[in-house]
């Protein structure tokens, strides 16, 4: 039994034919060729698949895609504008964050969710965010002065005040 | 030497990519007609199989094929060819293929998978080395004595041992009569998986033309390439194998794992190609263990703390195949001095078949399982001799003319151990202990390492090198980028090489047996030492290309012209000069005709004079060292049992850093990957061979809040004699000391000796209890 659903994912609305079984992620990889969002378990347990659906960091490995149906998702192809990248990847750069890269794109996200929602957020509250990502590369040092680094980053944007992003104020 | 952009912070060139999720990895990749496969793998890790019914899974939707092994007639195999990719009438291990489904989506397949009937007929199941050496134990391999293997190694005949590998040096006998005091101790480092994010997967074609085409998130092209070939009896030129960005490997992507399996399954539908990417349980199991080792050690030593003997005994667990595990064996029986002098030696490794997954390489390939043993030794040894443990290892370093156990001379270019322990010492011994309070134990800890390549006669890596017309440079190697960041360290060690900015030289982005030059495999933490060896062989050969050209433009003697990059030009007076752009397809005169080469060169470097141990297990097979040392503090809960790391300190003699912030990355990443090994992570199996935790949420893998709250990263910089500008290798490196370092500090902490991990806070707890009792 196919059944659609329209959503809007990094500003665009799309329609997606469904068999029923897919999860957001498939949908994301498979119907719509956004292969930024990786696969990295099969438990929900490594965040690497993680997009922002509705201004809030998911997972979408386990995200019934039906579900998705009205939604407004994030992923990593809609994140930077051509060749200018957000802040926070310019952190993470910077911070020698990425290694092997498989599991920034998640991060990334997820940071993006987090300082969406509040740019104040203390460092425990960016560590319990960055505790549902599994990185096997950096030993997360890197990732946590990248995410500081954003935060910095973003508030002196939204000192010059820059025009606003979707979801995101700053 | 002053160095211009080695040992610089330049951002790596594939960090936008990755950071904009458009670097393609294997599972990125969507080829036309592709078609998907799931395998089947049995209920019970040591079982005869009766039959396989398929008929069912073939009349479910979407449905290709429906694959089973029944008449494989070949085994494969780089040192031991005792695998096949399917199983054939029996299965030795719980992740091993027992049939395949080919269909049009991954969904269909999976479905499918669930429809295919298996009879077994169960066998004695073995998980520990122990068991399966048992006198009246089961063979695993009844035919292993007709097995192809590499001389000088593979399995005895008729029992359960995969390979032996026996290193003696000097009279142990002798050694141990000298002695004052002899000490023993066992240990065991249990199975764990490298555990990549990306899980394994493979992509494979068997073109109608008969030529094969290989996808792979591995590092080892060209050894896949050769064992394709071989299996299939093609020429090894019409196998092509294409390595996509890997998203993490530290060890077990290398070898051949997956690749002959999907290939064996794709060649059922030839002109479509076949896709299979691992789900974490598959990575798990079906691909390649890490470790499995137990140790024992018996040391003897002088009451003045001189080392006179050390017989170790190296018991590997290597699972269903050693074909990938041997190697990991002998490293860890050879590396069992750690960094010490041993004037006598009789180390005894054996790797032996097991019901359980082969283990293959993993970051520190046997190095960490068997130093656990000796530093936890040191550290035993010095209390009962009463002897200061630093003052214990440092009457026994190896140094500069002293003898590995391999037989082999060191150097003051092979590194220094002691300065890196003199840097550790300070951050973690410099001040008082803290002192024991209402909810925590403290301790300290400390371990030196050694770590040597694991090399083979042909581990060569290549270079290939052209100057662009523009003066810029284009290089390609066969070296595969896992994210360690080696990208980085070609282009940085070209530029130095060649005296040009790193942003006029671009680095390659795949591998692809068709273009790429030959390399063995990117492991053993080689690659900047042989592969930056490599560039800058590559670069000295253009640079000669160059003036050669110039000479000729300039008219000139060779010897009288310098190259700086932008310019060859005559060393006496350099306004006489022509650039570089001008020489790069050859040099075209005033009137038209053009002389000279066009500059691109190859060139390779393998590890100097490699050899294959002789009678004694001695020879040149540790080649080249690193020393080290790694010490930590900690804490322990007195609640829960709960380790704590604090602050973990870690030094090595790289001999020339080529980027700070990578090779910190390195150290760093790889001590909270070994903190993972030495606290939590454990792969299980049950008495049936079925692992009761192949998923992230029962292998706990440490997150960001189980990292040591604050990391000391230093480097000594003794130049060596190989590598690029000094540069030595890191990437395993940082793994190796943690375990003994954490259970030295335990100790210190609780007075209870520990002798295995992971040490969870539950083992910790019913040890306190058990000391409090009594
Ligand atoms: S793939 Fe979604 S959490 Fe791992
Ligand atoms: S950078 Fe490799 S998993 Fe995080």
């Amino acid at each position: 039994m196919s059944e659609k659903i329209t959503f809007k994912v990094n500003g665009r609305e799309r329609t997606v034919e469904l068999e029923g079984w897919e999860r957001g992620l498939d949908v994301l990889r498979e119907n719509l060729g956004l292969t930024g969002s990786k696969r990295g378990c099969d438990d929900a347990t490594c965040g690497a698949c993680t997009v922002v659906v509705n201004g809030e960091a998911k997972k979408s490995c386990v995200l019934l895609a039906k579900k998705l149906d009205g939604a407004d998702i994030l992923t990593i192809e809609g994140i930077s504008k051509g060749k200018k990248l957000h802040p926070i990847q310019d952190a993470l750069i910077e911070a020698g964050a990425v290694q092997c890269g498989y599991c920034t794109p998640g991060i990334v996200l997820e940071l993006y969710a987090l300082f969406s929602k509040n740019l104040s957020v203390s460092k425990k509250e960016i560590k319990d965010a960055l505790a549902k990502h599994l990185c096997r590369c950096t030993g997360y040092e890197a990732i946590l002065e990248g995410a500081l680094l954003a935060q910095s980053k973003l508030k002196k944007n939204l000192s010059v005040k820059r025009p606003s992003r979707r979801f995101c104020n700053v | 030497m002053s160095l211009k952009y080695v040992g610089k912070n330049i951002t790596r060139p594939d960090a936008v990519k990755k950071i904009t999720g458009k670097s393609l990895f294997l599972d990125d990749i969507k080829l036309p007609g592709m078609l998907y496969t799931a395998i089947l793998t049995p209920p019970t890790a040591h079982a005869k199989i009766v039959s396989i019914n398929t008929s069912a899974a073939e009349k479910e939707p979407g449905v290709i094929k429906v694959v089973t092994g029944k008449g494989i007639d070949f085994l494969f195999g780089d040192n031991v060819k005792d695998r096949v990719p399917m199983a054939v009438d029996r299965v030795r291990y719980i992740g091993e293929p027992v049939a395949a489904v080919i269909a049009e989506n991954p969904h269909q397949a999976k479905m499918a998978l669930k429809k295919i009937e298996v009879k077994y007929k169960t066998l004695p199941v073995y998980t520990d080395a122990r068991e399966a050496l048992k006198k009246k134990a089961a063979l695993i391999h009844p035919e292993s004595g007709n097995y192809w293997h590499l001389p000088g190694m593979g399995p005895e005949a008729k029992t359960n041992i995969a390979d032996h590998y026996l290193l003696k040096k000097g009279d142990v006998k002798k050694g141990f009569a000298e002695a004052d005091l002899v000490l023993e101790g066992e240990f065991n480092y249990p199975f764990g998986s490298s555990a990549a994010i990306e899980p394994h997967g493979t992509i494979a074609l068997h073109h109608e033309d008969g030529g094969i085409e290989i996808w792979s998130s591995s590092i080892c092209p060209f050894v896949i390439r050769e064992d394709i070939a071989r299996t299939y009896k093609l020429p090894v030129a019409s196998v092509r194998v294409h390595i996509p960005e890997v998203g993490g490997c530290f060890g077990y992507k290398s070898d051949v794992t997956v690749e002959q399996t999907i290939a064996y399954i794709a060649s059922f539908v030839p002109g479509r190609p076949v896709k299979w990417v691992a789900s974490r349980k598959e990575d798990f199991l079906s691909t390649l263990l890490g470790h499995g080792i137990r140790t024992k050690f018996k040391v003897g030593v002088k009451k003045n703390g001189k080392l006179t003997a050390l017989q170790t005994t190296i018991l590997h667990s290597t699972g269903a195949y050693v074909d990938t595990g041997l190697h990991v064996m002998r490293g860890s029986t050879h590396n069992s001095t750690g960094t010490y002098e041993f004037p006598n030696c009789y180390l005894d490794g054996y790797s032996v078949y097991t019901n359980t997954p082969p283990v293959g390489a993993y970051r520190g390939y046997g190095h960490q399982e068997s130093q656990l043993g000796i530093e936890r030794m040191m550290d035993m040894l010095a209390r009962k001799l009463g002897m200061d443990p630093f003052k214990l290892r440092e009457s026994n370093y190896l140094g500069p003319g002293k003898m590995t156990a391999l037989g082999e001379k060191l150097w003051e270019s092979n590194g220094n151990v002691k300065k890196c322990a003199d840097i550790v010492r300070k951050k973690i011994f410099a001040g008082k202990k803290k002192k024991e309070d209402a909810d925590y134990y403290y301790g300290r800890g400390f371990a030196a390492i050694m770590k040597s390549p694991k090399g083979a006669p042909f581990s060569s890596k290549s270079c290939y090198l052209k100057f662009n017309v523009d003066g810029s440079v284009s290089i390609n190697m066969g070296g595969a980028e896992v994210g360690q960041g080696l990208r980085n360290v070609v282009r940085l060690v070209a530029a130095e090489a060649l005296k040009i900015d790193p942003s006029r030289i671009s680095v390659y982005t795949e591998i692809d047996t068709q273009f790429s030059p030959w390399e063995w495999q990117t492991i053993g933490s080689m690659f900047t030492i042989q592969g930056g060896r490599a560039v800058v062989r590559a670069a000295e050969k253009a640079i000669h290309q160059l003036k050669k050209t110039a000479m000729q433009a300039l008219k000139c003697d060779y010897d009288m012209l310098e190259y700086d990059g932008d310019y060859v030009f005559l060393s006496s007076d350099p306004s006489v000069r022509v650039s570089v752009p001008s020489l790069t397809q050859g040099y075209m005169t005033e009137d038209g005709i053009t002389i000279g080469e066009v500059v691109h060169t190859t060139s390779d470097a393998r590890l100097p004079r490699y050899s294959n141990p002789d009678a004694n297990g001695q020879g040149s097979c540790g080649v080249t060292y690193t020393f080290g040392a790694q010490a930590c503090e900690i804490k322990i809960e007195k609640k829960t049992g709960k380790i704590i790391v604090d602050h973990f300190a870690s030094s090595f003699d790289v001999g020339q850093v080529i980027n700070p912030i990578q090779i910190r990355g390195q150290v760093v990443g790889g001590v909270v990957m070994a903190v993972g090994s030495t606290l939590y992570e454990e792969i299980k199996f049950d008495a049936d061979g079925v692992c009761p935790n192949p998923h992230f949420s029962k292998y706990r893998f440490p997150t960001i809040n189980d990292a040591p709250a604050k990391q000391t990263v230093e480097f000594v910089e003794t130049p060596g004699k190989i590598g690029p500008f000094g540069a030595r290798g890191i990437g395993e490196h940082p793994v190796i000391g943690v375990a003994p370092a954490v259970l030295n500090a335990v100790y210190d902490a609780t007075g209870i000796d520990f002798y295995e991990i992971p040490l969870s806070p539950e083992k910790v707890k019913a040890a306190l209890d058990a000391k409090g009792d009594r």
